[in-house]
């Protein structure tokens, strides 16, 4: 025994550059175990608390190997400027989401160690896609950020919509990642190889640009990562999970997927295909332009936010692509400012839904009338998060949309800038009535105008359980204020993004 | 404290005065919050004094200074900084804004004092100045056009301040959207110089601008037109004015401050501040001269029948600046400005005076109902003489003397340019006309029974309070002007801002004194235009000539004036009969109203209509929201049987995508 294992030679792991990946795993087991115990405070609070350390010590790691760049375990892996940047927002937003999550009815209900654990497992498998320079980690990846996010969205095990949520999440999702496998199935016979470096040596070697296996696998590559990006036409899937997930996990999802995905995208193309740049191109020019238009025009006239925001962000990821297809590294250091710009605004908003979601038991636009004058920090956030989707100046919206337009422009696609600017046009429409909304005075019936809450809101446990709800508060303050600083000082997230694509091209 | 600094401080003072109003709302008493805008204003045009004399004290070549804080873009080769640009133009428009606001402050601590809302209106006055001070202290176009727009936000929430009158409402709305296109051609223009020239700020902006473009280049010229188009939409020009009017809806010191002696003459600073670029596109300078011409004539004429007051003083705030904009774009930098600054001091206060009228009339605004106020309302009276003298360019008053440098630099160019000279004369005589019009329907005759109410020593109430736009029916809540009307003769603040701006109105003019007397504002403006290349030769005998022109014709008119609206009853009714056509045309002020709504609304609303009717209802609510919250709507018993279709579907639309990516990728391979 002892002599085959001496004789299998396991591959040679920097642990260091690995270890934010251990973070998050040797996270998602503490939490579950600790999650065990039977005293209740350790279950309701000491989980969530460990949730964040493990997010933030990941984040410590980090910055510990923020200058690094290794590749790991045979070049399966790589630590590099992207994968920090993107594992950084998803740690960010993992520990928003914690907080959002602190007092959810779901994470009570399917036990909080399972909820806390399954989150941290997404998070890891997204760093894993994002880091992933091999076909097989790549899709090992997908399917470890998918099949946790599948059971967060049933976890609310009473709610018929949450229910339906996760089942459709689960049906659509495996047709994605089918196509998404199928697609590098063709790419590995048409190459021979599972590694990008590999995949872009053959393809260069072999002439395979105008191949008919190769173009096809690039096709069904595109439309599986489309489906997880939530780009449209394959997006169907988006507001009926969004609408029915637990808010947290909604947040969750909407930001740390879209950062994964456009990781890998941006990674994938950027190296491995990017001889068929010519043909790949005008297939994510459309897929982009059909996602602006359709998320913004899908997005007006909607009365669930949660469902507007679903729409949007369909809309927010057609104006990420465009910062693709322009293939500059301009372009790809405008995605990741986008993304930074994009969370922001997405938790603060997700944020405010959560506690008027606890106090209204809806989440409709007309939820929020009122808002400003019984809380004007939340209200305020919303706001900014509102204006910084559309891209008003003095938010950090305004920054993220000028760099991609800027990108756009300089890549020779002035046009799509264009399109980026009616898209935010329209938006408008959607965002400001959310505005106008909480800005209104309350004249709603049925609700208390002292506490906002619902004057017949369930039993007094109920109204117990729902109490609180500070750390929300805290995620939108925080959230709203980084959009106000960094759309007036914006340098520090353009030095933060700088030199994303260092790292590539090397081993 | 350097010049840099003190300029900063200047921006800082009204921006800490709205977080401090805005912020601590509840717990300042409103009281308190008019005092604090009042006092973060005079502190701004302190600060503004102190900018003044530490730039005079450099010497003549280093009177421009930039100072930035930090860098809000670098990249793509383009360097946007948070930075201001002080020079003696500069100086000069904080100094009148902050002056002027600093004042009607003050005024409004009165006037606005049983006003429900009184605390936001001073949130949105400081944002206002803030707003305003950013705009002429922006050290580059990108920061300018952020001042822009702020402007253009602050003076829709002030035009709309009475939000439950759907009148002020609506004209907020169409202040902000002509304002709005104003904007896209800002930037618009703004792009075309700047994919040319590849800097934003104003000192490498004006230095590079010979060497990159040639003379009339045609991106040149296409840029600055279409800079031009904001001034338009800002300063209320031919055919982008017609917010202007509407605008009046605001409370009165909005309409003193906003729409008389600061924002409107954001245009007539634009184009003194890109002088290099417009005297580098000589043809974009004509059309800016023109429009600004025939506005002076067409909003000259609207005054001379409009009824409403503070309506006649709107239409003559138009014709002004578009004497100004005539003036600036004319190259007749010194004398376009030196009107601005008297115009701002008069303006207000015709403004405030008239909104004194209008309390004295409780609410009422039409010239219809007024007459002989002259005894009830001296001081009112005194001021508003003041105003309409300066106006109408009475000999010795400062609009006298900066109405006659304006023309008289534009007659200095000869050739062309006395096309403009002779309109500039036509306008002054309409000005005297509708000024004194104005002022000998209100003031003169028997007294009105509000006017006599006053006299025995109680202020008219209204039994119902109404909006005088439409006679709506109104209660005195928030949203709605307060129960309490105020007139300067009862309320010391306002009699104290008055009587400051009447005194500048009659003596600002002697700054700037013709023949060479004084020549202090030239002087103080030489730094900014030393690098025109215009050049303005000695002209004595046009100077006199002007000078007497301008003096008969204000004498005269007041005079003709006296005739037609003070003694000869019924003589402007023979006039108006006696020229039907002409009188129906200028009351409806030109039909531009019915014009944009012909060209613009209607076909816009029209294709709302139809992407309602049609391409939402088929396409959007059809194909893509039906196929989705349609479904959600369905009831909890349907979701089983609806569910297996819907995830079919939606699989099923995968699959056509996925079929068409493929395609796609077939098709390159072939």
């Amino acid at each position: 025994m002892t002599s085959v294992l001496a004789s299998v030679k396991g591959p040679e792991i920097d642990w260091a550059a690995f270890s934010p990946l251990l973070g998050l795993f040797g996270g998602a087991l503490i939490v579950l175990m600790v999650g065990l115990s039977s005293p209740r405070v350790i279950r309701a609070h000491g989980v969530p608390a460990l949730t964040i350390a493990a997010f933030g010590a990941t984040i410590g790691l980090l910055i510990w190997e923020w200058n690094e760049q290794v590749s790991l375990i045979q070049d399966a892996l790589i630590l590099d400027r992207l994968t920090i940047l993107i594992t950084l927002l998803v740690c960010v937003a993992g520990i928003a989401s914690t907080l959002l999550a602190w007092r959810e009815q779901a994470a009570r209900e399917i036990a909080h160690g399972e909820f806390f654990s399954l989150l941290l497992i997404a998070a890891g498998g997204m760093v894993v896609l994002a880091a992933s320079r091999n076909l097989v980690t790549t899709f090992v990846g997908l399917e470890l950020l998918s099949l946790p996010l599948y059971i967060l969205c049933a976890s609310r095990l009473r709610s018929e919509r949450s229910l339906e949520s996760g089942l459709k999440y689960l049906i659509v999702g495996s047709v994605g990642s089918a196509t998404l496998l199928y697609g590098f199935a063709m790419l590995y016979g048409a190459t021979g190889e599972t590694d990008y470096a590999g995949i872009l040596t053959q393809v260069v070697k072999e002439g395979l640009m105008g191949d008919a296996l190769f173009l096809a696998a690039i096709g069904m590559t595109i439309v599986g990562l489309a489906f997880k990006a939530s780009l449209a036409p394959f997006h169907q899937w988006t507001p009926d999970v969004y609408e029915g997930a637990p808010t947290p996990v909604t947040a969750f999802m909407s930001v740390a997927t879209k950062a994964a995905a456009l990781g890998v995208i941006v990674r994938l193309f950027f190296t491995a295909l990017l001889p068929g740049v010519d043909d790949w191109r005008p297939a994510w020019i459309a897929i982009a332009v059909i996602s602006i238009l359709v998320g913004n025009v899908g997005a007006l006239g909607q009365r669930s936010l949660k469902r507007m925001l679903a729409f949007s962000s369909i809309a927010q990821a057609g104006y990420l692509l465009v910062g693709v297809v322009v293939v500059t590294e301009l372009g790809a250091e405008a995605v990741v400012l986008y993304l930074v710009v994009y969370l922001l605004a997405n938790l603060a908003a997700f944020a405010v839904i959560t506690v008027r979601e606890r106090e209204t038991g809806s989440d409709a636009i007309g939820s929020l009338r009122g808002l400003g004058a019984r809380s004007p920090i939340l209200a305020g956030a919303m706001t900014l998060a509102m204006l910084s989707l559309a891209g008003i100046p003095a938010t950090a919206g305004f920054i993220g949309k000028f760099r991609l337009i800027e990108a756009a422009a300089d890549g020779g696609y002035t046009w799509l800038g264009i399109v980026i600017v009616v898209g935010s046009m329209i938006s408008l429409a959607y965002y400001l009535p959310v505005v106008a909304a909480m800005w209104r005075p309350d004249t709603e019936p049925g609700v208390d105008p002292a506490t906002g809450r619902a004057v017949l809101a369930g039993g007094a446990q109920e109204a117990e359980a729902e109490r609180g709800g500070w750390e929300a508060t805290l995620v939108a303050a925080v959230m709203g204020a980084a959009i106000l600083v960094f759309g007036i000082v914006p340098q520090p997230l353009f030095e933060l993004v700088g030199d994303v694509l260092k790292g590539f091209g090397t081993g | 404290m350097s010049t840099q600094t003190a300029a900063w401080l200047v921006l800082a003072m009204p921006l800490a005065g709205t977080l401090i109003i805005a912020l601590g709302g509840r717990i300042l008493t409103p009281r308190m919050a008019g005092w604090i805008g009042t006092s973060a204003i005079a502190a701004a045009f302190a600060f503004a004094v102190v900018t003044l004399v530490k730039l005079q004290g450099l010497g003549e070549e280093e009177r421009h200074v930039a100072s930035s804080l930090w860098d809000l873009a670098n990249a793509g080769g383009l360097r946007v900084s948070l930075g201001i640009y002080v020079d003696p133009l500069s100086v000069l428009m904080i100094l009148v804004v902050t002056g002027v606001s600093a004042l009607i402050h003050l005024y409004s601590v009165g006037y606005m004092s049983s006003d429900e809302g009184y605390t936001r209106f001073f949130a949105y006055l400081n944002f206002f100045v803030f707003s305003m001070l950013l705009l002429v202290l922006a050290g580059n176009l990108i920061l300018l056009i952020v001042g822009w727009a702020f402007v253009g936000a602050a003076s829709y929430m002030l035009i709309s301040y009475w939000y439950r009158r759907t009148t002020a409402t609506a004209a907020g709305i169409k202040a902000f959207v002509i304002n709005v296109i104003g904007d896209i051609g800002l930037v618009l223009g703004t792009f075309f110089i700047v994919r040319q020239m590849g800097v934003v700020d104003f000192g490498p902006l004006f230095e590079g601008a010979h060497s990159e473009f040639a003379k009339n280049d045609p991106s040149l010229v296409a840029g600055m037109i279409l800079i031009l188009v904001g001034a338009f939409a800002k300063s209320a020009q031919v055919p982008l004015h017609t917010w202007l009017p509407d605008a009046m809806e605001g409370p009165t010191p909005v309409s003193s401050l906003i729409h008389a002696a600061t924002m409107v003459t954001a245009g007539v600073y634009l184009i003194a501040r890109l002088h290099p670029l417009f005297e580098w596109a000589p043809t974009a300078a004509t059309v800016g001269a023109i429009v600004g011409a025939l506005t002076l004539l067409i909003a000259g004429t609207i005054g001379l029948t409009v009824t409403d007051l503070k309506r006649v003083i709107a239409y003559s705030t138009m014709s002004q600046i578009g004497l100004m904009i005539m003036g600036v774009c004319a190259a007749a930098y010194v004398g376009g400005l030196f009107h601005l600054m008297t115009h701002a001091f008069f303006k207000a206060l015709l403004f405030m005076a008239a909104g004194s009228v209008i309390s004295a009339m409780a609410g009422q605004q039409s010239l219809d109902r007024m007459r002989g106020l002259r005894k009830a309302m001296p001081f009112t009276f005194g001021c508003f003489i003041a105003g309409g003298l300066a106006l109408s360019a009475f000999p010795l008053m400062s609009g006298f003397f900066s109405k006659d440098a304006l023309l008289f630099e534009v007659g200095q160019r000869g050739g062309g340019w006395i096309v403009f000279y002779v309109i500039g004369y036509i306008g002054s005589v309409m000005t005297v006309l509708y000024t004194w019009r104005m002022l000998y329907r209100a003031f003169w005759g028997d007294p009105c029974p509000e006017a006599v109410e006053l006299e025995g020593g109680h202020l008219h109430h209204a039994h119902e309070h109404t909006n005088p736009a439409n006679g709506e029916v109104e209660d005195t809540e928030v949203g709605f002007p307060g129960a309490e009307h105020h007139i300067a003769e009862r309320t010391w603040q306002m009699k104290v801002a008055m009587s400051a701006l009447a005194v500048l109105s009659v003596l600002a003019g002697l700054i700037y004194l013709p023949f060479g007397i004084t020549d202090t504002f030239e002087k103080f403006l030489e730094p900014t235009f030393a690098d025109s290349i215009v050049t303005h030769p000695a002209n004595d005998g046009l100077e006199v000539f002007g000078v007497i022109l301008t003096s008969v014709l204000a004498i005269g008119l007041i005079a003709v004036a006296y005739r037609i609206w003070a003694v000869g009853e019924g003589r402007a009714t023979a006039w108006q009969q006696r020229l039907p056509l002409l009188h129906r045309l200028f009351v409806n002020k030109w039909y531009f109203d019915e014009l944009l709504d012909l060209l613009f609304v209607r076909p816009i609303a029209w294709f709302g209509r139809f992407s309602r009717d049609s391409f939402e209802r088929v396409v959007i609510d059809g194909a893509l929201v039906g196929g989705t919250s349609g479904i959600v709507r369905a009831g909890s018993s349907a979701v089983r049987a609806l569910q297996t279709g819907l995830l079919r579907g939606y699989a099923g639309l995968v699959m056509v995508g996925l079929a068409a990516v493929l395609l796609y990728f077939l098709i390159r391979a072939a």
